[in-house]
């Protein structure tokens, strides 16, 4: 019954998206096009190469349309060790990709994403769809937000469903069976105008998780013998955000988020983020960020389970139910050429941004990430 | 879940008598600060949500955008 009230509401979501653009738009209107190329590559050479196009035009009726697409191409490396050796199998045994075949060889796959919006006042709809050799993803999506006090304070509200259906590729080492997972998301948040120079806003999230939420490759040593990783079926994930922003004399910016998150797995984080814009002339700023990160570890992780029953049933290999912290430094360039080169009628219509950021974390893991945009107005 | 729920809709409903009857009124011609892109919000709506799934993937925690809207307070 949730399926089809899911389909019906994606339904209407695509009816909405089919809704005619504005015939014609004056020069300068809110027409863009926003093209970016980022790449990702950690310390395991996974490497990850997206190539994101996003469309916003405006609709009859005050409405505005956004399309979103996502094109990206994941390769996971080969197994480096020799063949036969104790390091070999233990990698085999661990992936956390399909084996099947040479697991020699990278392995690589496509994913697409498609997501539209309609917004019309406060009101908007949406509709997300990813597919992938392995996984297909829709979600459907509904908010309002409305301001108070002569719009000094904004609230919203905004609910998300979403069903995924899950299955796996062929694995040589278990026998891996199709399944699902839906989510319900809903939040809250509000904006207040502090002073003319100060804005804040607070947050909460909650999510509800069912299904499948383990990695359907991925074995654990329990007990001497390799079994399947086994998560619980239901999480239920809660947090609340603080976000604050002030403007700086020196035509700057100082912005200061912390996030507070748990969940019915045991896992309790933190999340602090600082960044500090500036402008170097105008249309010209850059942004200097750093991310601190921490949280405990899932009740059922382990880093060895004495017996194949793990932790009341569950065992995991996923280190992001372990303990642990990461950093993140960021360094961003962002030129608008509507302000560089006003005199242009071409170059004007462009904005071009440049983002370099350095995560890693206490598991010994580390990642760039390169990102690339290019904005034109029409 | 109904607890969470009744949590979300009351803090909804108390957001703007927590947030804003604290703070003095701020003119709209006094907002230009607000709206600059190294200061709003939505500015950075879309990398924020990039930046979310990106830690979803590498992290046990996820939120910290309410989705992409939220709203500017400034319009």
């Amino acid at each position: 019954m949730t399926c089809g009230l899911g389909r019906g509401l994606a339904a209407a979501a695509f009816g909405a998206l089919l809704a005619t653009p504005a015939a014609a738009q004056l020069p300068g209107d809110s027409n863009t096009a926003n093209g970016l190329f980022r790449m990702f590559v950690d310390s395991k050479h996974v490497l990850v190469r997206s190539l994101v196009e996003d469309f916003s035009v405006p609709l009859r009726g005050d409405a505005d349309l956004s399309l979103h697409w996502n094109h990206e191409r994941v390769t996971i490396p080969a197994i480096a060790a020799p063949a036969g050796s104790q390091e070999a199998i233990d990698a085999i045994t661990t992936a956390s990709r399909p084996i099947e075949g040479d697991a020699y060889q990278d392995f690589e796959k496509t994913r697409n994403e498609l997501q539209g919006e309609v917004k019309r006042g406060g009101a908007s709809v949406g509709y997300y769809h990813s597919i992938e050799s392995d996984y297909l993803a829709h979600q459907v999506s509904a908010s309002y937000d409305r301001g108070f006090r002569d719009e000094q304070t904004n609230v919203s509200v905004g609910t998300s469903w979403g069903w995924d259906d899950i299955k796996p590729l062929a694995d040589q080492r278990s026998v891996t069976r199709a399944d699902h997972k839906n989510t319900l998301h809903l939040n809250a948040v509000a904006t207040q105008i502090l002073t003319p120079t100060s804005v804040v806003r607070l947050g909460v999230e909650y999510n509800h998780v069912t299904g499948l939420q383990h990695n359907p490759y991925r074995l654990v040593y329990a007990g001497g013998a390799s079994v399947p990783e086994r998560h619980p079926e239901t999480r239920d994930r809660r947090d609340a955000f603080l976000r604050f922003h002030q403007y700086l004399d020196n035509r700057s910016s100082l912005k200061l988020d912390y996030r507070l998150y748990d969940d019915d797995w045991g896992i309790l984080s933190h999340e602090v983020t600082g960044a500090l814009s500036q402008y170097v002339v105008d249309g010209f700023y850059a942004r200097y960020q750093y991310r601190w990160y921490t949280q405990s570890a899932a009740d059922f992780w382990r880093p060895e389970y004495a017996t194949t029953q793990g932790v009341n049933g569950y065992l995991t290999g996923d280190y992001r139910l372990s303990r642990l912290s990461s950093h993140l430094f960021g360094v961003s360039l962002n030129a608008d050429l509507g302000a560089l080169a006003p005199d242009s009628p071409k170059l004007r219509r462009f904005a071009v941004s440049l983002d370099y950021e350095r995560y890693f974390n206490s598991n010994n893991y580390s990642a760039d990430i390169l990102e690339t945009g290019l904005q034109f107005r029409f | 879940m109904r607890r969470a729920l009744l949590l979300l809709a009351a803090l909804a409903l108390a957001a703007p008598a927590l947030t804003g009857c604290a703070a003095p009124a701020v003119a709209v011609y006094q907002r230009e600060h607000l709206v600059d892109p190294i200061m709003a919000f939505q500015a950075t709506a879309k990398q924020d949500a990039r930046r979310v799934r990106a830690f979803e993937a590498r992290e046990g925690s996820t939120g910290g955008v309410g989705g992409e809207g939220g709203g500017c307070a400034c319009k």
